[in-house]
């Protein structure tokens, strides 16, 4: 029979009035398996808590259970103050008979009294069967994971590899710099975006402790916080990263040119390419569905009819350090991880839906981030806008907001966030470039909430003379060379009609190809426009459901640099901080596998949210559930999927919840 | 038929496929039939098939002594064959079904072997096994997935529920708690039932109507979106509980909320293991 | 202190027993209290990490041990701590009502509800009208 000491606390009168407090007391002594009952003015106080210790060496007592408020205020408190005594916390159970009756009961003294007298029952009962629990101590593998290289990923790897710790930042494009390295100019500062990015680009390639690994993809994730293991495909360049100089000739003298990635399809690469002047590294890669050798072994592989593509092989024959590797294949690499920090970023949002709007169709219909290549100085047109059709400069140009952000019907629901002053943007860069040149903004609001930003609006239109129209528009159609733009000025509520040179969309960003995919892999929630999920909107906005996995940049939800780069730095603190530790203690209130009763049916593996359940065959070649402690994180879905009745919660055992279920008659 | 079942299975024990062929044999009354376990392939002439094969032997493939063995199975037996399979109880490549076209099964006793089919057949629209190896029988063309509602348990849908509650108090009050039901059903494979557990203590051991009552409802329910309707609890009950009208009740809400039936493949994911986020429950 | 005419003593008949998710509905009725949203007294809460970790058998015990009504409650659904639970708890118990009716238990004895952390005023009604209909129900008294 164990020794159960019970703790009555008055809570000054808050529990004291409303209940009988001596009946409770005297009820509870009746109760088979308690030696002990006291009452305190408040038990969470040091007297209070000094007299529980007291009560747990003086009265030898093994259970502790306190009536008292909330577990959810108090429970931490007085598991320490048991453990300060020499008892396991785990032994400890607390009867809410505050918040649960005095506080909701207070007009009805005798019921308040009987419920608390129940529900102090019931607590003992449960603790009679409570067990002495541990927490374990797991190593942490003192490396981390950055998956995405653009300026959200680069910001965390350079922040985690700056705390001391090794970092692989793995990126799926032949370069890292995402697609900031895309954009002319920032705002509000309008300074240029290559020229504050790529000095962290190189940064991050110098770095000791990082490793890039660009053309790789993360295709498996097992483990558990502090112990991950990560499957990462890394793509085959065909180019000798060792011996190639970046001398530029293979890409230069390669005649099979396709359209540019970088640029938006409007300029054009070469089969062997790097995918901008300042990649990092600046190694180039071999474009295997478009490389005409390439396609010429696969031709006679696959003893396609017709005629062969040319056995070119120019880049390998002009290329002075011999560094070209036709053999090069895609290898598997598994690498261990302590922490894994997610900025996959976003797409842009495709507007052929809108049709009235005639984007694909018509040239001069671009989107915004088609607009940054043709103001960068980099990009196909040198930095000089011209229309798509005909080469010349626009005049008249009219851009239109929330193309896929805030329509539920052809897009999202959301707001973009960055789109208002991206325009805002390219107005004010526009008349830079030519003063002659007349924006038309048809916006439904206008979002200009970040420091700095409402000015740089207000400039849009006060000193670069964007016009701001408030409206959506109906149609865009081709006349005469130039575009006519229908719409509405909601404002003074009458139809507008444009005629312009060029017409830019504001299109919507969405989670990056793949999201949901990467999501299942790493068994973190996403939502349904497949953003992920963090683990709390406003207190954990960087961590997921997941431990040890980290969240940075518009994966999360459209962010501009700021926010990715803030974001960034706040994953890595909490990867860093994760890092810093040589063990982390597993909470002991997990799921545990009896395997004299697991009939393998593996119907917990089904309903596990965390992938917790593994399995292990038994010495009969048996297949048998098992736990992993790391990753379980005591939901109890396996308990109840349980008809073996194999799996237990310990801390909320099926002898527990049984025993309070039978106090009560 | 019988001469098709006994070849195929001498052909398995000849070669050394199967291990032991299971069938059924005449048994010692002379006219009910019993379990047969065939080691030696002229061990096959004892084997009989007719409409007084009852048993559902299914349970007799989770005996891992055995290798790899051939099995008998009619329709229901197939399903739960699906089902050990879908729970992972079995490996395909342990067992050879050696299906048979079924028109169903009489209602036998000790001693007799009625005219009447078996309750479980009177309604059952399934002839030829989900899955099998070897077909005996010619198959049928269009076969009919199982039946979803039964006439018992609408019957007792349109009762009152204090009516219901009376009508299965009576019955349970009668459980001997001797657990055949159990024993037969291929569903119940657990190492230790919860009925045998001592702590926690679900359901109390002396013999009173509300640990009776709590036997039956968990027994049903722990095999909720998994009977395979084969019938084999109730014609074993001692004391005549119509354990079916539970189970099928069970099955009926499974089909009618999640579109589920099982036994009828060894890949469908079982109900209750998986959700909707939009189920409108 | 005289008995209110709210809480009379005799709803202290009823037994509802109440399984309560640590992390929405525990929280929820804690609100409850905090905004001092009275309620019958004849329910006892039971804290559960998550509505999902409530096995039917601990329901189908409570009613033969002569409970007249169950209460589970967890967060709403996308909201679970655990991602998923509460989905599971839906499915579980859209099947164990119909078959608690179909043993002559009615299924309104057994109610599955969402509330979250901060609604405790929720939380009180729940268990005020849950209260009210089974007061409709025949008492089903203890357990021979």
């Amino acid at each position: 029979m164990s020794r159960i000491g019970v703790f009555i606390c008055h809570c000054g009168r808050n529990i004291a009035e409303p209940v009988d407090i001596p009946a409770v007391m005297e009820a509870t002594r009746a109760i088979p398996g308690v030696v002990y009952v006291d009452e305190n003015q408040f038990t969470c106080s040091l007297p209070g808590q000094d007299s529980v210790r007291r009560a747990i060496v003086e009265q030898r007592l093994d259970r502790v259970v306190i009536g008292a408020c909330s577990p959810r205020m108090h429970e931490e408190t007085f598991r320490k103050a048991l453990a300060s005594a020499g008892l396991n916390p785990y032994l400890l159970e607390i009867a809410n008979i505050r918040e649960h009756c005095a506080w909701v009961h207070g007009n009805d003294r005798p019921a308040a009294t009987a419920k608390a007298i129940e529900l102090v029952r019931m607590a003992v009962a449960k603790a009679a069967r409570n067990q002495a629990l541990f927490p374990k101590e797991i190593g942490v593998t003192k490396r981390a994971l950055v998956i995405g290289g653009g300026i959200a990923g680069i910001q965390a790897a350079l922040d985690i590899a700056d705390a001391g710790h090794e970092v692989v930042l793995v990126e799926r494009e032949p370069s890292i710099g995402g697609r900031m390295a895309q954009l002319d100019k920032t705002f509000p500062t309008l300074d240029c975006s290559a020229c504050i990015l790529t000095p962290k680009m190189v940064e991050a390639s110098q770095h000791p402790l990082i490793t890039l690994r660009t053309c790789a993809q993360v295709e498996a994730v097992r483990g558990f916080v502090g112990n991950f293991e990560v499957d990462i495909k890394q793509g085959a360049r065909k180019v000798d990263q060792e011996k190639c100089t970046s001398c530029g000739i293979c890409w230069q003298k390669c005649p099979e040119k396709v359209p540019s990635e970088f640029e938006m399809g409007q300029g054009k690469r070469s089969a062997i390419y790097i995918p901008f002047a300042q990649a990092v590294p600046a190694i180039p890669v071999i474009d295997t569905e478009h490389c005409r050798y390439i396609r010429y072994l696969k031709f006679n592989e696959d003893k396609e009819e017709g005629k062969a593509p040319p056995q070119c092989r120019i880049c390998e024959k002009l290329c002075p350090p011999q560094a070209i590797d036709w053999e090069e294949e895609d290898s598997l690499i598994t690498e261990k991880f302590g922490a894994l920090v997610v900025a996959t970023g976003y797409k842009p949002f495709d507007p052929t839906v809108y049709e009235e709007f005639g984007y694909g169709h018509y040239p001069d219909v671009i989107t915004g981030l088609e607009l940054e290549r043709l103001m960068s100085a980099s990009g196909p047109t040198d930095g000089q806008v011209l229309r798509p059709s005909d080469g010349t400069p626009p005049k008249t140009v009219v851009f239109v907001s929330c193309i896929g952000s805030r329509d539920e019907t052809k897009g999202h629901s959301y707001c973009s966030q960055t789109c208002c002053m991206y325009m805002a943007k390219h107005a004010i860069l526009l008349q830079e470039h030519d003063p002659e040149v007349q924006s038309y903004i048809f916006y439904i609001d206008i979002r200009a909430t970040g420091k700095g930003y409402e000015e740089f609006s207000r400039r849009a239109q006060e000193e670069a003379g964007a016009q701001y129209l408030r409206g959506r528009i109906a149609k865009v159609y081709p006349k005469d060379g130039k575009l006519v733009v229908q719409g509405e000025d909601s404002l003074i509520g009458r139809p507008v009609e444009i005629t312009a040179d060029l017409v830019v969309l504001a299109a919507a960003m969405e989670p990056n190809t793949g999201a949901a995919e990467m999501a299942q892999r790493l068994s973190i929630s996403y939502d349904s426009d497949h953003f992920f999920v963090q683990a709390h909107p406003k207190l954990r906005p960087v961590e997921t459901q997941t431990d040890g996995v980290f969240l940075a940049g518009s994966c999360i939800f459209p962010s501009d640099i700021p926010q990715s780069v803030a974001q960034g730095s706040a994953a890595a603190s909490k990867a860093a901080a994760l890092l810093n530790r040589d063990h982390l203690v597993t909470n002991p209130m997990t799921a545990l596998v009896d395997p004299l009763k697991c009939t393998g049916c593996l119907q917990c593996v089904a309903v596990c949210p965390f992938n917790a359940v593994e399995t292990q065959l038994s010495r009969e070649q048996r297949t048998l559930a098992v736990i992993n402690e790391g990753t379980c994180k005591g939901c109890g879905l396996c308990v109840s999927a349980c008809r073996p009745g194999a799996i237990d919660l310990r801390g909320t055992t099926n002898q527990q919840l049984l025993a309070e279920v039978m106090a009560l008659w | 038929m019988i001469e098709q079942i006994r070849a195929k299975a001498r052909e398995l024990l000849e070669s050394g496929a199967v291990d032991c062929a299971i069938g059924y044999e005449r048994a010692s009354d002379g006219i009910t039939a019993r379990p047969f376990f065939a080691y030696r392939p002229e061990e096959v002439e004892r084997f009989i098939f007719d409409e007084t094969c009852v048993h559902n032997l299914a349970p007799y493939l989770m005996d891992r002594r055995t290798k790899v063995s051939a099995l008998v199975a009619k329709p229901c037996d197939a399903r739960a064959i699906n089902l050990l399979l879908q729970e992972k109880q079995l490996e395909r490549e342990r067992v050879f079904i050696i299906g048979v076209v079924c028109s169903g099964v009489v209602e036998t006793g000790w001693n007799r072997a009625g005219e009447a089919p078996a309750p479980r057949c009177a309604t059952c629209p399934q002839h030829t096994p989900p899955v099998y190896d070897f077909l005996v029988g010619d198959p049928v063309a269009e076969e009919a997935p199982p039946a979803v509602t039964s006439p018992e348990v609408a019957e007792l849908e349109a009762m009152g529920v204090e009516e219901r509650r009376s009508f299965w108090e009576e019955h349970f009050d009668r459980c001997l708690r001797c657990y055949a039901c159990r024993q037969v059903c291929p569903g119940c494979y657990c190492k230790e039932c919860f009925v045998d557990r001592l702590d926690p203590l679900w359901v109390g051991i002396r013999i009173a109507p509300v640990e009776n009552h709590m036997w039956n409802t968990i027994r049903a329910f722990h095999l909720a979106g998994r009977c395979i309707e084969c019938g084999e609890c109730e014609r074993v009950c001692p004391v005549n509980i119509p354990l079916m009208r539970l189970n099928s009740k069970l099955n009926q809400e499974t089909a009618e909320l999640f579109d589920f039936q099982p036994g009828l493949s060894a890949e469908a994911q079982p109900p209750l293991a998986t959700f909707r986020p939009d189920d409108d429950l | 202190m005289v008995a209110s005419p709210v809480n009379s003593s005799t709803d202290s008949d009823l037994r509802i027993v109440g399984f309560l998710c640590n992390w929405c509905s525990y929280a929820g009725a804690d609100m409850a209290g905090t905004s001092r949203e009275s309620y019958p007294a004849n329910i006892r809460l039971i804290r559960v990490p998550c509505s999902g970790r409530v096995d039917p058998m601990l329901i189908v015990k409570c009613f033969e041990m002569g409970a007249d009504g169950v209460l589970v409650a967890g967060c709403h659904p996308g909201d679970c701590h655990y991602g998923e639970g509460n989905f599971h708890t839906r499915r579980r118990l859209a099947l164990l009502r119909p078959f608690l009716d179909f043993l002559g238990i009615e299924q309104e004895r057994l109610r599955l509800e969402w509330v979250s952390a901060t609604e405790g005023k929720l939380f009180s009604r729940v268990v005020a009208d849950f209260e009210q209909e089974l007061k409709k129900l025949a008492p089903r008294g203890v357990a021979a």
